[in-house]
């Protein structure tokens, strides 16, 4: 399931509706959330607005968890991702993956925000504490990690405790 | 949509600099994304260079080489920054 919405979220309450949703069949649940943070090291943000594409944010996110679906045996993939203005220190994204087994779960959680952060079409500006405002540049280092994910031999992880 | 334009969508750093977020832009004849992005070079010569803008056609990430036809929706902006 992909939601794109600027209202916050519970991650409490969005890992257990997934595990009742998975009840059973996961043996794990592995979960991630990104957050606000200060993005240079001497002076505080203050904000961050993230600009979408709405209706192609939510297709390509989609894409991206059928993809992982294909990927990895998991139960339910679950996104989340916020749009507007976001103050310091909120929820940006959370993504939570019910899967039988814990290796399959971190990996598919994984792929799915390293390939989410290069074709999700999202783009953050940030305002800093001291007023400076400014549009975010796609880092090289996450290029090159989805590149790794599209390249890398896969070694499939059939552990059989969660 | 019509068959004789196409639907042009500015985001972010790109619509600051375009001063605008969406735009009909006449097209009669197919065009490849990278022949169309130097013709948006000449129409905003603030955006140059063009080759480092991504393009998306009706919603979907394409290459530069992909063609773009009368009617379609084509999004340009800087690489995506979410996540």
């Amino acid at each position: 399931m992909v939601v794109v919405q600027h209202e916050d979220f519970d991650t409490a309450a969005l890992t257990r509706q997934l595990r009742e949703r998975t009840a059973g069949q996961a043996g794990a649940v592995v979960t991630f959330t990104g957050y606000v943070r200060d993005y240079q090291h001497d002076t505080p943000t203050q904000s961050l607005f993230l600009e979408h594409y709405p209706g192609m944010c939510e297709r390509e996110i989609e894409t991206i968890c059928e993809t992982a679906r294909q990927r990895w045996d998991v139960a339910e993939i679950l996104a989340v991702h916020r749009y507007g203005e976001l103050h310091h220190k909120e929820q940006i994204v959370f993504i939570a993956v019910a899967s039988a087994h814990r290796g399959e779960a971190f990996q598919a959680c994984e792929y799915v925000i390293d390939a989410l952060k290069t074709r999700a079409p999202f783009w953050k500006r940030e305002t800093l504490a001291d007023g400076r405002r400014f549009w975010v540049e796609q880092r090289e280092s996450d290029a090159s990690k989805t590149d790794q994910w599209n390249t890398e031999t896969h070694h499939d992880t059939k552990d059989t405790a969660p | 949509m019509s068959g004789t334009a196409i639907n042009v969508l500015y985001f972010a750093q790109v619509a600051e600099q375009t001063q605008r977020r969406q735009e009909s832009w006449p097209l009669a004849e197919p065009i490849s994304g990278a022949d169309w992005l130097n013709l948006l070079e000449q129409r905003y010569p603030q955006l140059a260079p063009t080759k480092r803008l991504k393009l998306a056609v009706n919603q979907f990430h394409v290459p530069l080489s992909t063609v773009i036809n009368p009617g379609d929706e084509v999004a340009v902006f800087e690489p995506v920054t979410g996540g």
